[in-house]
């Protein structure tokens, strides 16, 4: 099976060029209206929405208060491994509050199928949605942030942006160099029984943020 | 008098079977009270959280403006966008195949899962895939198809193709899947509540995710600018689908594209609101190839599969382009009055409701599926709720002056209607007809005809009383009434 | 199709100041050909529609549907036609009976009086095509008597769609099941709305239910001056 096999690209492209010798007319609109409420507050606003969509959001201040909060959050999982994005902050946060659980870090490879929590980066926050962007590049992979059952993100306060044409903006600057990057909006779910809402399905059922000012 | 002729009917070639089929399943349905009772209660629930989502907007119609405008420059520049798209993918170590057919698509997912000696595959929910109808294709050569998206899980178990475009198993109450679940999946379901059937079904695709060779997905959008997929997903399914397998399969339309990633800040919450009510769903994920050197894990393979199956011939009809525009987001299903009482099923398309009503004859040909066409109240709620703006309704009547102009329909029909022209065309004739109509039903219903084999109305009288029929028309009471006689 | 909806109508106007003719050579819109698929034989009575309604100043139709047929499928059907321009201008002057009366006339109050329960069905073309949705509530809020109660699901089709009511007649017969069930749920005497295709399929479900509730154009509520005890306006279309 070559990986030069294009199937019926030309025979596909002919009769889409050919269907469209016209256009069909254009539709009116008013590209500048604005379709949300500016985001005010960002800071509040995403506390709001993390609370909403079921993501913990835990204030901290400075690496300390950062350190005190990852370790709480550490302790209140059941036994079990965590694995880590291998960047020299998390490795220094856990130096300062190690954990008697056992570790892995992503320079090992991915996360394995029964890591208790997973623990990264992020690129940014996103206030209007409660959102948290990563990418595989910058956040320790793929399956960092989907595969456990807890998910912790670390955050700086100056990673805040208000909506989500700034976060395609941020988006768009890191594509070209990752090949995952994804917006995430609160815990894995699914109404798919009556449409009703079960928190926690494949993904985690846990996202912590720690936000550190 | 002069009765102009058409071209003269030519006898059906059509094959009986996809009408009366349809009309057969949608009469056992339509008397179905407890799956409407089930439908309903859902699509409130749907409906609920919806007018919660579009509250977040400001201007929620200018929003709908904006994705038709989006999807307007996508449709009507395709070519461009689909070239640029392809390259920028291929920059990043991905594979374009393009597949005119299903038979192509599923040819080259098959000669793939051959050469990597692929056993299990781990599916996230693809309405493409359902239309080519892969998954039997993969089964036959002995591959193992997990469909991991909960309500397509549940539907698989059963054997059953989904019901809806968005919410598979919305048909089913939380009853039957207990006793689904108890009798499909290996090991015991710990209780009963919702919860706990979400934790079996995640404890039955655990080991998958994690053994397959393949992940397949489908795409919500495909962006050119920066060469990558975006899918749309709650469950996290999809996320793993396509990071823990070594090779990723993408299916997706060629009509999925979009032009730039910023398109993304009104289409995703679009999207979402009309498809569940939620601002975004949990995961928005984007997809630009296998992983890098640079990257710890992910695929080592990305290939994509852009569907043309009937779309270029769509395109080509400038009237009915837009329908092309549509983002799946299963909005005009859920508003369809016809959708909330015969269901999914009933028609027996890959897409159903409203937009499978109008897409499906251009898929699938207009002489075997115009029925699904005619089968509307041309409610207009579908045109209403559609966020991109097709004007659904409108292509219904559009499908049934096709199907009238270039296929054979039943010559009473074609003569009844020349009839109907006719006296249509004179006021005399008109009253005349009218009279006439009045004058015979009136007779039979007085001999005890209605109901009966000897009652012209009798699809009517079946389920209604027939209406009061007034001896005298207003022309003449008019007239009486103005003193002319 | 309803001689009395339309007797009053005409009653109504005449009340509030207005004189209609009528033009005795007309006869269908088209409508019904058109949702059928046959547009070219839709197109000529089409044509003779505008031909004799063209030089009037107004023309009020009790009908929802046909009033959308004129105002927004016209300028499809008839865009090659040399009646094009006058089909056009025509739309602009073409109005539903209640629109007519709360948008042009400008008036709210017709004098009327209904001392019955009331709920309204908005029907299809009238709400979506038209987007006709406040006039016939505030006409019937004016009259005299009548308590106005609102129905569940009131934008939700009633299953008669033309032809679709005799070619998929059980899946027309389960939306009007649907639709009589929201009715009986409200108590209501009567069942309004401003399409007589609509009233018609309606009527026929509520009538094989033995339901409480008969159907009732909008217009004859409004014709009611003054309530006669023992006489039931609906009953007076068949004793003619």
């Amino acid at each position: 099976m070559a990986s030069t096999n294009v199937g019926s690209r030309e025979q596909i492209l002919e009769r889409v060029r050919s269907a469209l010798q016209q256009s069909a007319p254009r539709p009116e609109s008013n590209p500048a209206a604005p379709i949300f409420p500016p985001v005010a507050d960002p800071l509040s606003r995403f506390q709001e929405e993390c609370a909403a969509n079921y993501t913990e959001c835990i204030l901290a201040s400075g690496a300390a208060g950062t350190a005190a909060a990852l370790q709480q959050v550490l302790a209140s999982l059941p036994d079990g491994e965590v694995f880590l994005q291998d960047v020299p902050v998390l490795r220094k946060l856990m130096e300062v509050a190690p954990s008697a659980r056992p570790l892995r870090w992503s320079n090992e490879g991915g996360p394995g199928e029964s890591s208790q929590a997973t623990v990264s980066l992020c690129e940014a926050l996103v206030a209007m949605s409660g959102s948290v962007l990563v990418s595989s590049r910058n956040c320790g992979g793929r399956g960092i942030s989907v595969v456990a059952p807890c998910h912790v993100v670390l955050a700086g306060i100056d990673q805040l942006l208000p909506d989500l044409d700034a976060a395609l903006d941020r988006i768009r600057q890191i594509a070209p160099h990752s090949s995952f990057v994804g917006l995430i909006t609160g815990t894995s779910r699914t109404s798919d029984i009556e449409k009703k809402l079960v928190i926690g399905a494949h993904g985690p059922q846990r996202v912590v943020v720690i936000l550190q000012n | 008098m002069t009765i102009a002729t058409g071209p003269s009917p030519k006898p059906s070639t059509r094959p009986p079977g996809a009408e009366s089929k349809f009309h057969h399943d949608a009469a056992i349905k339509a008397a179905d009270d407890a799956h409407r009772t089930t439908v309903r209660r859902n699509i409130d629930t749907y409906n609920v959280a919806v007018d919660t989502g579009k509250a977040r907007f400001s201007d929620w119609e200018a929003a709908r403006r904006r994705c038709q405008q989006i999807k307007w420059e996508a449709v009507n520049h395709l070519d461009r966008y689909l070239v640029e798209f392809e390259e920028n993918i291929k920059r990043r170590g991905g594979h374009v195949f393009w597949a005119a057919s299903s038979e192509e698509a599923r040819n080259y997912v098959l000669e793939l899962a051959a050469a990597r000696g692929v056993k299990t595959v781990v599916k996230s929910k693809s309405m493409v895939t359902e239309e080519v109808h892969l998954n039997p294709a993969l089964e036959a050569r002995g591959i193992q198809v997990w469909e991991t998206d909960l309500g397509e899980y549940i539907v698989q178990l059963r054997d059953e193709p989904p019901y809806h475009i968005l919410t598979p198993a919305m048909h089913l109450s939380h009853a039957q899947i207990l006793q689904l679940f108890r009798e499909k999946i290996p090991g015991d379901i710990e209780g009963e509540s919702h919860e706990e059937l979400v934790a079996a079904a995640r404890r039955a695709l655990r080991r998958a995710f994690f053994s397959a060779e393949m992940g397949i997905s489908g795409a919500n959008f495909l962006v050119a600018d920066a060469g990558m997929v975006a899918i749309s997903t709650n469950e996290g399914n999809g996320r793993l689908c396509t990071s823990v397998p070594p090779i990723h399969v993408v299916f997706a339309g060629i009509e999925k594209i979009i032009p730039r990633l910023q398109d993304l800040a009104t289409l995703w919450p679009v999207l979402t609101t009309a498809g569940t009510g939620q601002f975004l769903t949990t995961y928005g994920t984007l997809i630009g190839g296998p992983r890098t050197a640079e990257e710890i894990d992910g695929p080592r393979e990305f290939h994509l599969i852009l569907l043309d199956n009937g779309r270029s011939r769509l395109l080509a009809d400038i009237e009915q382009r837009e329908v092309l525009h549509c983002i799946r987001c299963g909005a005009c299903l859920n508003a369809c009055p016809v959708y909330r009482n015969i269901g999914g099923h009933a028609y027996g398309t890959t897409y159903m409701g409203p937009i499978g009503s109008v897409l499906t004859p251009h898929l699938r040909g207009l002489d075997e599926y115009q029925h699904l066409s005619f089968a509307s109240s041309l409610c207009g709620a579908c045109s209403e709720v559609c966020p991109v703006r097709i004007d659904l309704a409108h292509h219904l009547l559009h499908n049934r002056r096709n199907a009238v102009d270039r296929t054979p329909r039943p010559w009473r029909e074609r003569l009844a209607m020349r009839l109907w022209r006719w006296a249509m065309l004179d006021g005399r004739r008109f009253r005349m007809a009218g009279t006439l109509g009045r004058m015979a039903l009136l007779t039979l219903y007085g001999a005890g005809a209605q109901q009966t084999k000897m009652d012209p109305l009798h699809a009517w009288t079946e389920a209604r009383e027939a209406p009061p029929l007034a001896p005298v028309s207003f022309h003449d009471r008019w007239r009486r009434s103005h003193g002319k006689h | 199709m309803v001689p009395q909806v339309a007797f009053d109508m005409v009653a109504v106007l005449r009340r509030i100041g207005w004189q209609l003719d009528y033009p005795e050579e007309q006869t269908c819109c088209g409508q019904p050909a058109f949702n059928t698929g046959y547009w070219d034989e839709a197109r000529p009575v089409a044509e003779r529609f505008v031909r004799i309604f063209r030089q009037a100043e107004a023309v009020i139709c009790p009908s929802g549907s046909c009033t959308a047929m004129v105002r927004n499928f016209y300028p499809e059907l008839l865009a090659k036609s040399a009646l094009r321009d006058d089909a056009l201008a025509l739309g602009k002057r073409v109005f539903e009976f209640s629109e007519f009366l709360v948008d042009y006339a400008r008036v709210t109050d017709v004098g009327a009086c209904f001392p019955h329960r009331v709920t309204y069905h908005d029907s299809c073309h009238l709400l979506r095509e038209l987007h006709i949705q406040e006039q016939p509530r505030t006409l019937l809020r004016h009259v005299g008597g009548l308590e106005l109660i609102e129905l569940p699901y009131a934008d939700e089709c009633c299953g008669f769609g033309g032809s679709f009511a005799v070619k998929l007649p059980e899946i027309s017969a389960a939306m009007g099941m649907v639709k009589a069930r929201n009715i009986e749920s409200t108590g209501a005497d009567y069942v309004t709305s401003c399409d007589p295709s609509c009233l018609m399929h309606i009527s026929g479900v509520l009538r094989r239910r033995r339901s409480q509730a008969k159907a009732i154009h909008l217009a004859s509520i409004l014709a009611v001056q003054q309530a006669v005890p023992g006489r039931n306006p609906v009953a007076e279309e068949v004793a003619q």
